[in-house]
């Protein structure tokens, strides 16, 4: 079967002044590979969460019209009366491991529908295969890497059998390879098996090549639903490649770099301005030789790094090279076995976790609360200048809580970036965030900085670097591999970002459109 | 290469139950301290690479900060026994409704010494329960629980899991606030920190449930059987609170019928649930001669002490009241060094296994199969 029909669908929280889904209407056919995209707060989680009943079984609230997968209602179902028909995959896959043991949580659905036991042993041999991941049978979820982890979460899902795989942002907290990794995994159940596969994303580079179908969404509605090169042409978050279709009026648009270097191949572009680079400022933060050592393992060797006024520094490396733990370092958390940081001025840091950080009753408060640690309360313009920056303006009253993930995220560096520090260390800020809401923190970064300011960011999202780094440092095992200006460094990568592959020497989206603009 | 434990979740049961045993018979703190480096042993030996595996060191930490506070509490409130070692400038008598003690004032040698040699086995009765938690698969044990209690059991296992997560979460928050604004601190942290901590914690908790329920958790309607074992456990706890009442107000022959009938009825409720469920088990892991072997060396450890307790007249309690050293059997400590024999079978590393089951490597040591072979088939 592996049909998802929504029909009418309407859905309302407890307590929410507005619908959170309108007027769904939706067919996906058995095999489909389905692409939802939108703002933050756009309703796509709450669309995939009414695929398999959590909406509005476990959540409450008010709905109307219906939802069937693969013939069964939602209604008339609860989410454990269609764990064989629809596998449910959410955004941190850690928030679903029952059992701290790989196979046995893989396991886990099978142990719960009374499968014979010749059975399950015949399907998790399966799933392992299907997913790459036999060699993790024995390990613990906890010890393996963000890639490895959403492998085995999906694993878990797809154990019953379902004939629809339904993800939201599966891939927001990995690196480039572990996104790869995953995608191709959903590309080989999509296939070869015939599943169907519902993903909801924000990194779109890499998932949208793969997707038969595209669904936009905005204000809890359906806007577009086709091909993505067409649905994707005028979002502000769709890959530059896309992009740069809608700019010289390709038809069909590009999905990939390869169809685009094919494209741009018959397209005049003009000269590439000359790259002014601003004079490096004083120092903010220098740090030298910087071993560092948790628990027994040594995470950082020899690093040496400096901030200084006007750099925006972007670390890259994949999951587990340090990054993290070297802000952490500069910004005063975690202690150096060797080596010494000089800090000129306050270094604040926004972790990964957003919801570290929350505790106010309201988005506005949380800014307060910045203010008021520091001894400087009020600043009522302060924080509503800070809001509509960062496109909260209008959740001002809202509970933090309430908040989308992308939502929370930009929260979590606004009520940081109030504080005034001189320089900035953000975790990931990007993760789970829109294409605006991107857009809103890169204007934000550049203000501090041309301000006299400083950032440091950890990030896999190579698109955000080459927007907004002056350099870029790249950190492997511990040890820092490659640094210096953002184009040298990011030119010579396997994952440089996708207009330096089809247009060299212009590094982002934004550089070919000012060039070509008139 | 993976690690794999070769020995089974109820053989380190058995070390666990052995070990409180003797610290239940022996609270000497000699004999303790036995036990307390046997249970450090087992952990650095088999400690798993889990999070509750990782809490160790601060659950035994926190148990001796409980320790300690209660040797404070002691100490400040039992007087006139014995001479003072130190006064207070200060001393408060609680009114009468609350007691009528008196806090402040001396502290005395025979008080301060006894509150320690009594909390100090509590402190090691903590560390061995959090020795075996780390030590242990919690999934594994899960598989041997009576199936009627097999949700039960799982959200046991859950609720403890939370444990080393929420330490780890409030360590974060702390220092999310304090990242926040760049080093500076200010009064009111607790309130900072707890608020996220619970908030998080409740979203990942929903999150699980929504996980479980989409995974089919509790997908069946209770049968009438099941409906039946209900009612039979209800009954059962119903005449054990009954009998519990009736001890309290002295009418002993009807409390003991009412224990007697409320304990049948949870057993026979139990049988009745765990015949209606139909819940199949994957792969339970068989219990090894290794196994049999260890749990034979640690059931020595209460057998001598409860041996020598029984058969000679050494002490085994130690309420010191002058400092000086706790008496010593050199029996006893030689049977509690029984307790060290999980760490004699170390976790080994096993091939990495690909492919499907005729590809699998199946190793032997002797004649005993070890990796994979050892699971059920």
């Amino acid at each position: 079967m592996g049909t998802l029909t929504y029909r009418g669908f309407g859905f309302q929280y407890p307590d929410a002044a507005h619908d959170a889904l309108s007027e769904i209407d939706l067919v996906l056919e058995a095999g489909d590979l389905a692409l939802v995209v939108g703002a933050s707060g756009s309703g796509k989680s709450t669309l995939l969460r009414a695929a398999n009943g959590i909406v509005p079984h476990s959540s409450g609230g008010r709905c109307t019209g219906m939802v069937e997968v693969s013939g069964r209602s939602t209604r008339s179902h609860v989410p454990r009366q269609l764990t064989d028909v629809v596998g449910f995959v959410q955004q941190d896959p850690e928030a679903q491991f029952v059992v701290d043991h790989v196979e046995r949580d893989i396991v886990f659905s099978l142990e719960n529908l009374g499968r014979p036991e010749h059975e399950m042993r015949r399907r998790v041999e399966e799933v392992l295969d299907a997913l790459a991941i036999a060699h993790l049978r024995d390990r613990a979820p906890n010890t393996l890497s963000g890639g490895e982890r959403q492998r085995v979460a999906i694993a878990g899902a797809l154990a019953s059998s379902p004939s629809v795989l339904v993800l939201d942002e599966p891939t927001s907290q990995l690196d480039p390879q572990g996104a790869d990794d995953v995608f191709a995994a959903l590309t080989r159940l999509n296939t070869e098996l015939g599943t169907t596969v519902v993903v909801a994303e924000h990194r779109l580079d890499r998932v949208a090549p793969l997707a038969d179908r595209a669904i936009m969404m905005a204000d809890g509605r359906i806007t577009d639903f086709g091909a993505p090169g067409g649905v994707l042409a005028d979002y502000p978050g769709a890959p530059p490649v896309v992009r740069l279709g809608h700019l010289f009026g390709w038809n069909p648009r590009p999905l990939t770099v390869k169809h685009a270097r094919a494209l741009i191949a018959h397209t005049e572009l003009p000269a590439a301005p000359p790259v002014v680079l601003p004079a490096p400022g004083a120092a903010l933060v220098e740090a030298r030789g910087l071993d560092v050592v948790l628990g027994g393992r040594p995470v950082l060797r020899a690093v040496d790094i400096d901030i200084r006024q006007g750099d925006v520094v972007a670390l890259l490396g994949r999951n587990g090279a340090g990054k993290t733990t070297l802000l952490r370092v500069l910004a005063g958390l975690t202690d150096a076995r060797r080596g010494s940081v000089t800090r000129s001025g306050r270094v604040a840091y926004v972790p990964q976790d957003p919801n570290a950080l929350l505790y106010a009753p309201t988005v506005r408060h949380e800014l307060r609360a910045t203010l008021r640690l520091l001894g400087r309360p009020g600043g009522e313009s302060a924080i509503d200048a800070m809001l509509a920056a960062h496109g909260l303006g209008e959740y001002g009253d809202r509970h933090p809580r309430t908040l989308s993930g992308g939502e929370r995220q930009r929260l979590a560096v606004a009520a940081v970036a109030i504080g005034g520090a001189e320089v900035l260390a953000l975790d990931e800020p990007t993760r789970g965030m829109d294409g605006p809401s991107r857009a809103a923190l890169e204007r934000m970064l550049r203000a501090h900085t041309a301000a006299g300011g400083g950032a440091v960011l950890a990030t896999h999202d190579v698109e955000l670097a080459a927007r907004v780094a002056t350099r870029v440092v790249v950190l492997g095992a511990g040890e820092v591999v490659a640094a210096g200006e953002a184009r040298e460094v990011l030119s010579g990568s396997l994952f440089a970002p996708q207009m330096l592959r089809v247009a060299p020497p212009f590094l982002t989206y934004e550089e070919i459109e000012e060039a070509v603009a008139p | 290469m993976n690690v794999e434990s070769r020995l089974h979740s109820l053989t380190f049961s058995v070390w666990a139950f052995g070990a409180a045993v003797c610290i239940y018979a022996a609270p000497n703190a000699a004999y303790v301290t036995v036990v307390l480096l046997a249970a450090i042993l087992v952990v650095e030996v088999h400690g798993r690479d889990a999070p509750l595996a990782r809490s160790f060191p601060l659950v035994v930490g926190m148990a001796a900060a409980f320790g300690l506070l209660r040797v404070v509490l002691t100490v400040l409130t039992t007087h006139g026994i014995d001479r003072a070692v130190f006064t207070f400038p200060f001393d408060v008598t609680m009114p009468r409704f609350l007691g009528g003690f008196t806090l402040g004032g001396t502290v005395e040698e025979s008080v301060l010494l006894r509150a320690l040699a009594e909390t100090y086995p509590i402190v090691v009765f903590i560390a061995v329960f959090a020795a075996w938690s780390a030590v242990v698969s919690h999934a594994e044990l899960l598989r041997y629980v009576p199936r009627a209690f097999h949700e039960l059991g799982l959200s046991v296992t859950i609720a403890v899991a939370f444990v080393p997560t929420t330490l780890h979460r409030i360590r974060a928050v702390g220092e999310a606030e304090l990242a926040r604004t760049g080093g500076v601190r200010r009064r009111g942290r607790w309130l900072r920190t707890a608020l996220p901590v619970l908030e998080t914690g409740l979203e990942q908790a929903i999150s699980l449930s929504e996980s479980m329920d989409a995974r089919g958790y509790g997908h069946r309607e209770p049968s009438p059987a099941e409906r039946r074992a209900g009612w039979l456990a209800f009954l059962g706890v119903a005449a054990l609170g009954g009998g519990l009442v009736a001890l309290v107000s002295q009418a002993d022959a009807p409390a003991a019928a009412l224990v007697v009938f409320g304990a049948v009825t949870l057993v026979v409720g139990a049988a009745t649930a765990s015949r209606a469920i139909t819940r199949t088990r994957y792969r339970p892991r068989r219990v090894l001669p290794a196994d049999w072997v260890v749990m034979a060396i640690c059931a020595l450890a209460p057998a001598v002490v409860t041996a020598v307790a029984l058969g000679t007249d050494v002490a085994l309690v130690w309420q010191p009241a002058r400092l000086g050293r706790p008496p010593l059997n050199l029996a006893v400590v030689a049977g509690l060094t029984a307790l060290v024999a999980p760490a004699l079978f170390p976790p080994r590393a096993v091939p990495v296994l690909v492919g499907t089951d005729a590809d699998r490597p199946v190793t032997h040591v002797g004649d005993e199969p070890v990796g994979e072979a050892a699971w059920a088939r």
